[in-house]
């Protein structure tokens, strides 16, 4: 009986009608508007996002994919107003753009989160967010660390893979390290490249750093990809034991950063919070009860992966 | 009749870009610890070698296409195909069988599924006569899409063990392999095209297709098999990728097929057919190796390095304009 009436409940939706009227045969429609599937770490978020939903019978999920490209993400999510979903989620693929379009969702009545990148106006039911900034403070305070103990004061040389410029991410993942690197005059950063967030750039551009810089100590790559890439390009030289890697994310599942920290390959990693989980958690609030009022922004904490931890964070982040 | 490829004038011209790129890259290299010059240690010419080498394989077969008047703009989503079909045959897909029969047959689908989408967009360019700009503009997008699927939009990487995935990734990054693959390919397709009836034909067809026609020559088999070649070597050229970089990724190589085609044209092959040459191709890869090299080694910022190969783009091909005759005149069509 429940199948028929989810059924024709389905039925009037893709009919164009206004929600199903009858609270017992709710099937809610839960829209997940991601800026670019080609991405591991964003992949990652469709992945865990579709479990969590699977688990839920009487909620429906879309996931499309904007390709990196604000045009499409905005074009995505007008078609995804008309089609009036009970939840709509972004990660916006840039901040600007993006927030006239979160409005007119708002407008539409449809209660909209807003994921890690913040946007330029406030269009949003609630916001989560991943402060890159933070982590890349973790992260250079973690090599400053490891030199001191090294060298017995802080000093040492370190070589910077960069991601695709301009990005918020590779922004402020660059700014929160240098903040911490600025302190002390021993510390330098004798090379930084830019890879894109690619292994195979991070290779390339690592094999070439290693020739012009006869002493490196450590690396730091924006993602972890990257500084996979550059440990490869040491490993080839004979040079990867004479310095460590550093990288960022921190996804579960063989081909994440958790599994090149185990391996060896990176001796720290930071976890960059997936959000779609806790996304789930207050949007499943929000459907169910409409007296529920989220805070307007809940900011998710990092967390360091090293040797010490990364068997645990891998059980706890593979899915 | 176009022109012999060897020793022709428009390698020499090539050969003199080449020359002069050489010579900056030597005066502006910085010194090591040692006093010597960075860009001609052993270790720095040979890993130029090797990073060309993917792009290289490509512009073989690229130069193939572009002899017949084609182009092929699917290489690069078919270098992802092609790590990503190695990356499930090592992992998911393997068979149970010992690690050297997985690497075989991780090489062999993978090579067997880009010879298939060659095959395929030379089967719709020759039959249905669609414009091959079309017909790989289609594939390009396709093939990425099927890549995708294929993995679930995930890398496939490679551990550090002794499982086939490592083993195949450290036999395959291996830096005389990559090299050795990347010479025997050239010369394998340099005496294709000098010397074989098939290499007569392909730029036969370039240079007049009328002709061509009349002459009774195979246009339609001919130029499958070209797209076909084309198609093999991207997926040769992923297999190496995938080796070198631990992984299978299915958004490996985008924008590959530009490098591709930059490298034969500053190699002096005409897009409109008929005109080029394998030496010429080689030359106009090493002069993007060197040139990214020069740039790089001088951590020279990485905007200014594409400005700086857009002007090296344009003058490459600019000085392919003069006529054998001498420079200052222009050679007329």
């Amino acid at each position: 009986m429940r199948k028929y009436l989810a059924l024709a409940g389905l039925a009037s939706f893709l009919a164009g009608c206004s929600k199903p009227s009858a609270p017992a045969q709710k099937t809610y429609f839960v829209a997940f508007s991601q800026c670019n599937n080609a991405e591991p770490y964003r992949s990652a978020q469709n992945e865990l996002l579709s479990r969590i939903c699977s688990k839920k019978p009487d909620i429906k999920l879309t996931i499309t994919d904007a390709q990196q490209d604000n045009s499409k993400q905005i074009a995505q999510i007008e078609t995804l107003i008309l089609q009036r979903p009970d939840l709509l989620i972004v990660a916006p693929n840039e901040r600007a753009p993006l927030t006239a379009v979160m409005g007119k969702a708002l407008a539409a009545g449809i209660p909209t989160i807003c994921l890690e990148r913040d946007i330029a106006q406030p269009n949003y039911t609630t916001y989560i967010a991943c402060d890159n900034r933070a982590i890349g403070k973790m992260a250079g305070q973690f090599i400053v660390g490891r030199l001191t103990a090294k060298y017995g004061k802080p000093k040492g040389k370190i070589v910077e893979i960069r991601g695709l410029l301009g990005v918020e991410g590779e922004i402020n993942r660059y700014a929160g390290a240098h903040e911490v690197f600025q302190q002390y005059p021993g510390i330098k950063v004798v090379h930084e490249a830019v890879a894109d967030w690619l292994q195979a750039k991070g290779r390339e551009r690592m094999l070439e750093i290693l020739r012009a810089q006869p002493e490196i100590d450590a690396v730091y790559g924006h993602n972890d990809p990257m500084a996979v890439g550059a440990y490869l390009a040491a490993q080839e030289l004979h040079r990867e034991k004479a310095m460590f890697f550093v990288g960022v994310d921190g996804l579960g599942g063989p081909a994440g950063g958790i599994k090149k920290v185990m391996d060896g390959v990176l001796a720290a990693t930071f976890y960059y919070p997936l959000a779609v989980d806790m996304a789930m958690q207050i949007g499943d609030r929000i459907l169910r009860d409409p007296s529920y009022k989220p805070l307007k922004k809940y900011m998710l904490p990092t967390e360091i992966i090293t040797p010490e931890n990364a068997r645990q964070m891998y059980d706890r982040l593979t899915f | 009749m176009p022109r012999p490829s060897r020793f022709s004038f428009v390698n020499l011209q090539s050969g003199l870009g080449l020359l002069i790129i050489l010579l900056l890259a030597v005066l502006t290299s910085p010194r090591s610890a040692s006093g010597g010059r960075i860009f001609l240690e052993v270790g720095n010419l040979t890993d130029i070698l090797r990073q060309v080498s993917e792009i290289g394989i490509m512009a073989v077969g690229m130069t193939l296409v572009i002899l017949t008047a084609g182009i092929d703009l699917s290489v690069g989503s078919t270098l992802a195909l092609a790590t990503s079909i190695a990356g499930l045959c090592l992992t998911t897909w393997a068979p149970a069988a010992g690690t050297p029969a997985k690497l075989l047959f991780a090489i062999a689908c993978a090579l067997a599924g880009s010879a298939m989408v060659g095959a395929l967009n030379g089967f719709v360019i020759a039959s249905l006569r669609i414009q091959p700009f079309i017909v790989t503009l289609a594939s390009m997008i396709g093939v990425r899409g099927l890549a995708r699927r294929l993995t679930n939009n995930t890398n496939i990487d490679f551990g550090f063990g002794s499982d086939a995935g490592s083993v195949f990734a450290r036999l395959g990054s291996d830096k005389s392999t990559v090299v050795a693959i990347f010479v025997i390919v050239f010369a394998v397709f340099s005496v294709l095209l000098s010397r074989t009836v098939f290499g007569r034909r392909v730029r036969a067809i370039g240079d007049n297709q009328t002709a061509a026609l009349y002459a009774g020559l195979p246009i339609r088999r001919t130029k499958i098999y070209v797209y076909t070649w084309c198609g093999l070597l991207a997926g040769l050229a992923g297999v190496i990728y995938a080796a070198q970089n631990h992984q299978g990724n299915p958004n490996a190589g985008l924008s590959y097929e530009l490098e591709a085609i930059a490298a034969v044209v500053i190699g002096g092959t005409s897009l409109a057919g008929g005109k080029g040459s394998m030496a010429g191709t080689l030359i106009g890869t090493l002069i993007m190796g060197i040139l990214t090299n020069m740039l790089r080694l001088n951590n020279v910022d990485s905007n200014t390095e594409m400005m700086l190969k857009a002007v090296i783009i344009i003058a490459a091909v600019w000085i392919q304009q003069f006529d054998a005759a001498g420079f200052g005149k222009r050679e007329r069509r």
